[in-house]
């Protein structure tokens, strides 16, 4: 990220909930629990009141939402309707995804969204702002992986399938 | 020249008293003025509510019925695009409305980062209340960056990266907070929600509530703009509140007012063709009641500024009575007589009438009120017109040749049955009696000190109102908070002072939300303070350092932030002179007011619990702080102007039985005269109790009209000429009389709108009552004592 001089790091589930609803836990560092819903955003800290913002407002979640439902309900009419999709590598081993926002509002904030897949599973989902800010979300065994002073290098190395 | 000059005013308040004291003089400026009762509640919905019933296919408009079509969608997707497509209508209108100086806050949920421009952003140290209790110091520094870097890995992130490297404690969200609505709608799509699926809006507009032109003109050019959006072809604009409503309550009125006079105006023309059999006759007789009119706009427009829209409704009304002048003069027509002659010969009693009214109405003038003198000189100018102009200008064009109406056989039948009814002595003393039991036993109380129960609501508009207000939060029309004090600054320090106590209420659920002047723009003296506490760049910039120790943010990211800082120490503290330059600006200007050499403050206040509560704020205030109900204070205007009126027809009465007296030299007379008149306009008020009607000021007026009608028929069936062919014409003169007024009246008696209502029932049975009693009360002819 721009703003800070090293990457950030945070570690949590992300669940679907069925329909558009989307729940972002993160244990660490700090708890906190976002859920989408309905198109708005609830935050939610320990000993915080919780705070609401419009989906809208949030284009990376948007993003993140649209993809994430698409991908886990394979509802490839969505993707494509919100997405243009670019597929790379071998849809039987080491594949990438590249979807590009259609929506130009979105696109002003998130450039692109890349995922990384082996066979059935997704490795990683890369989320390229518009700022040049990269977030790298490492899924489900590859989370585990997650190097102590992580670099872009390094977790884009991750993610593109050293096994 | 006269509808150049005529400026007519709606606006109610130039009817009332004037007021005497401050606090009267702001009740009349609130009662349309009031920021509470200057907002337009907005709600955009789809145009197809019910998916039920599809539109007719000839008619929907091809857009229309595709957002219908999706609209109708189950799927969520469905609703969430229908959703977003209102959002981006209300975005739309507001942006559209934005600049326009007929709105001075256009809200509808979206967040606002332009809520202060650019160059006062450095203003928010000073009004943000974080430095009360909390120093930019390097505890809260490290505290508010960790919560930031939280952000950052959040869902919020994009909100905040921008806003972060000039403002890390987020001062300017805090001002976002502050300043929205305390109870705000569901937020979807980034604006205001109902549950019922529209966009809200809250408009406030620069003119005051009870001005309907002016607020006709703010809706229309809401509407203007919503109809220039894309898109709108879809969905539909609704709008709630007091302004709204007194366009939809002129215009229902007009409009019910209109089609009545059109029917009305053809029946009378049939009558008086039937009457007089002649088409120039009916014609001229016009003549009087339009010169009236005109004289009497004309009188208005030279002696006051403004004319009131109700003196002119009332004006109109009362100028009913002219319209005899002709008919007397064509009844009284004896065949091969010219018409001079006739005029000549019944000049001394309509003159006596004449001149009884306008003697009457000075009493009006004395009134001091505003309205009431207008309307005196309307009445008065265009009775005497019209009186003059029959005598000198009618009699001379009227055709030589007529008809005499006292050789029909069905009058002469007329007079016998007249003359032969029984005049008992008992008559006046039984409806007296009758009067009084009747105005003893009536139901519920006996004046109607509502205006607005006149000219009331749809229900369904009421109900939409309430939800759209309750929904939005908005501000109760009703109650407001006056704060007093002898400067500017001083109000904002009383404003200051009692917000713990208003927090305390707001808490304790007494009132939903209480907004104080100094919510939007705290004192010079606490601004002071504030600055007083803010860090000098050097300090700021090592407590900043210390604070980032061990948190990954570059370095030199906080420049802005420790410009901003050194900024704000040295501003000029923010005045509402400074202020006005913000969008919220004309927020405050309507919240802070100069009156009488000393400064009002007005907190705003929605849904109220415990009015007590409320009130005892302003306990221990000396006067300060006071709790103004408008609806209260409003019916004791309209009280204290009914006994105004009531004097001045006190005052009225007296002159006019010295006049009547004088004019006929013979008290007897004026007793046969005045005796039937008093007793009929009695009976008229005793009925209307006993039908459970309340007595307002519009039955006040139509009584009064009834009176000086009653008046000509008293005068012309007491007149004794011996001749009874002029008693036929006296007769039949009468005849057409009360049958044009129960014809025009009649039909307003009919109106749904109870101000039509109120009048034409009054007059019609004034009308009844006078025309009878006068003939039971009227002394025998020579012809039948005979």
């Amino acid at each position: 990220m721009q703003v800070l001089d090293r990457p950030l790091v945070v570690s949590g589930e992300l669940a679907w909930l069925g329909g558009d609803k989307l729940q972002r836990h993160v244990e660490h560092p700090n708890d906190e629990t976002a859920t989408i819903a309905d198109g708005e955003v609830t935050q939610q800290r320990a000993g915080k009141s919780p705070r609401h913002f419009s989906l809208s407002r949030a284009p990376q979640l948007q993003v993140l939402l649209d993809s994430f439902v698409a991908l886990l309900s394979g509802d490839a009419g969505r993707l494509q309707q919100a997405f243009e999709i670019r597929q790379g590598g071998d849809p039987a081993a080491a594949w990438t995804l590249t979807l590009v926002p259609r929506d130009a509002k979105v696109a002003k904030t998130v450039a692109g969204i890349t995922i990384d897949g082996d066979g059935k599973t997704s490795r990683c989902m890369r989320m390229q702002e518009a700022d040049g800010d990269l977030a790298i979300d490492m899924l489900g065994p590859l989370a585990a992986k997650m190097p102590a002073q992580p670099t872009r290098e390094a977790l884009l190395a991750l993610c593109q399938g050293a096994h | 020249m006269v509808s150049q000059r005529l400026k007519v005013s709606t606006d109610l308040r130039s009817f009332m008293p004037a007021p005497t004291t401050p606090d009267q003089r702001l009740l009349m400026e609130q009662v349309g003025d009031g920021p509470g009762s200057r907002l337009l509640l907005l709600a955009i919905s789809r145009s197809c509510p019910a998916p039920a019933l599809p539109a007719p296919a000839g008619l929907a408009h091809p857009a229309q019925r595709a957002s219908c079509a999706r609209g109708t969608e189950p799927s969520m997707a469905g609703a969430g695009q229908s959703d977003a497509q209102l959002a981006a209508l209300s975005q739309g209108l507001v942006g559209a409305l934005h600049g326009d100086k007929r709105y001075s806050q256009v809200l509808n949920g979206s967040f606002d980062l332009g809520a202060l421009p650019s160059g006062l952003l450095p203003y928010r140290y000073l009004l943000s209340p974080t430095l009360d209790t909390q120093p930019l110091d390097e505890p809260y520094l490290a505290d508010q960056l960790q919560q930031r870097l939280d952000d950052l890995s959040s869902p919020a992130a994009s909100l905040l990266k921008g806003l972060l490297p000039r403002d890390p404690t987020l001062e300017v969200l805090k001002l976002a907070e502050r300043w929205t609505p305390a109870k705000s709608p569901e937020l979807r799509e980034g604006v205001w929600f109902s549950p019922q699926n529209e966009a809200l809006l809250l408009v406030q507009t620069a003119a005051a509530g009870f001005d309907p032109d002016a607020q006709q003109q703010a809706i229309d050019g809401i509407q203007h703009a919503f109809n220039a959006l894309p898109g709108h072809a879809g969905a539909k604009l609704e709008f709630s509140g007091p302004g709204y409503f007194s366009v939809v309550v002129g215009a229902q009125t007009r409009h019910q007012a209109d089609w009545i006079g059109r029917i009305s105006s053809v029946g009378f023309i049939v009558l008086l063709l039937l009457a007089y059999r002649s088409l120039s006759s009916l014609l001229l007789s016009a003549l009087p009641i339009a010169s009236a009119a005109l004289a009497g706009i004309a009188a208005l427009t030279v002696v006051f500024s403004e004319v009131h829209g109700i003196t002119l409704a009332f004006g109109f009304t009362l100028l009913g009575v002219a319209q005899e002048y002709p008919i007397r003069v064509l009844s009284h027509r004896r065949a091969g007589e010219d018409a001079v002659q006739s005029v000549r010969a019944l000049w001394p009693l309509l003159l006596t009438a004449i001149a009884s009214a306008c003697i009457a109405y000075l009493a009006f003038y004395a009134s001091g009120v505003n309205g009431l003198k207008q309307l005196a000189v309307f009445t008065i100018v265009g009775l005497l017109v019209a009186g003059f102009s029959t005598r000198y200008l009618l009699s001379r064009l009227l055709p030589v040749r007529v008809r005499d109406v006292a050789d029909m056989r069905w009058l002469a039948k007329a007079r016998d049955l007249v003359d032969r009814l029984p005049r008992p002595r008992w008559i006046p003393v039984v409806v007296a009696l009758a009067i009084i039991l009747m105005l003893a036993v009536a139901p519920g109380p006996f004046w109607q000190n509502n205006l607005a129960a006149l000219t009331p609501l749809p229900q369904d508009m009421l109900l939409r109102d309430a939800r759209l207000r309750e929904a939005l939060g908005a501000p109760d029309v009703r109650y407001l908070l006056v704060l007093q004090a002898s400067t500017e600054q001083g109000v904002l320090a009383l404003s200051e002072q009692l917000q713990p106590k208003v927090d305390a209420l707001v808490a304790q659920h007494a009132v939903d939300a209480l907004e104080l002047p100094s919510r939007y723009l705290p004192t010079v003296a606490l601004q002071q303070a504030r600055q007083q506490k803010l860090p000098d760049r050097a300090s700021l910039q090592s407590e900043l350092n210390q604070a980032l120790q061990g948190l990954p943010f570059r370095p030199d990211l906080f420049q802005p932030f420790l410009d901003d800082v050194e900024t704000a120490r040295q501003l000029p503290p923010l005045t509402p002179e400074l202020y006005v330059q913000t969008p919220l600006g004309q927020r405050l200007a309507a919240m802070l007011m100069q009156r009488d050499g000393h400064w009002l403050g007005l907190g705003t206040v929605s849904g109220v619990h415990n009015v007590a509560a409320l009130q005892a704020l302003g306990a221990d205030s000396g006067g300060n702080v006071r709790l103004l109900d408008l609806k209260v204070a409003s019916e004791s205007l309209v009280a204290a102007y009914r006994t105004r009126i009531l004097q001045a027809l006190l005052v009225a009465s007296v002159l006019l039985v010295l006049t009547i007296t004088f004019a006929l030299r013979s008290l007897r007379r004026a007793w046969h005269v005045l005796a039937p008149m008093t007793l009929a306009t009695f009976l008229v008020l005793a009925v209307e109790r006993m039908m459970g009607i309340e007595i307002s000021l519009f039955h006040l007026v139509a009584l009064i009209l009834a009176g000086g009608l009653g008046l000509h028929y008293a005068l012309f069936f007491e007149r004794d000429t011996g001749d009874p062919a002029e008693q036929r014409r006296t007769l039949h003169a009468t005849i057409v009389c009360v049958l044009s007024a129960l014809l025009v009246f009649g039909m307003l008696a009919w109106a749904t709108i109870p101000v039509l209502r109120a009048i034409g029932l009054t007059v019609s049975l004034g009308v009844a009552f006078h025309f009878c009693l006068s003939i039971l009360m009227a002394p025998h002819t020579h012809a039948s004592e005979d």
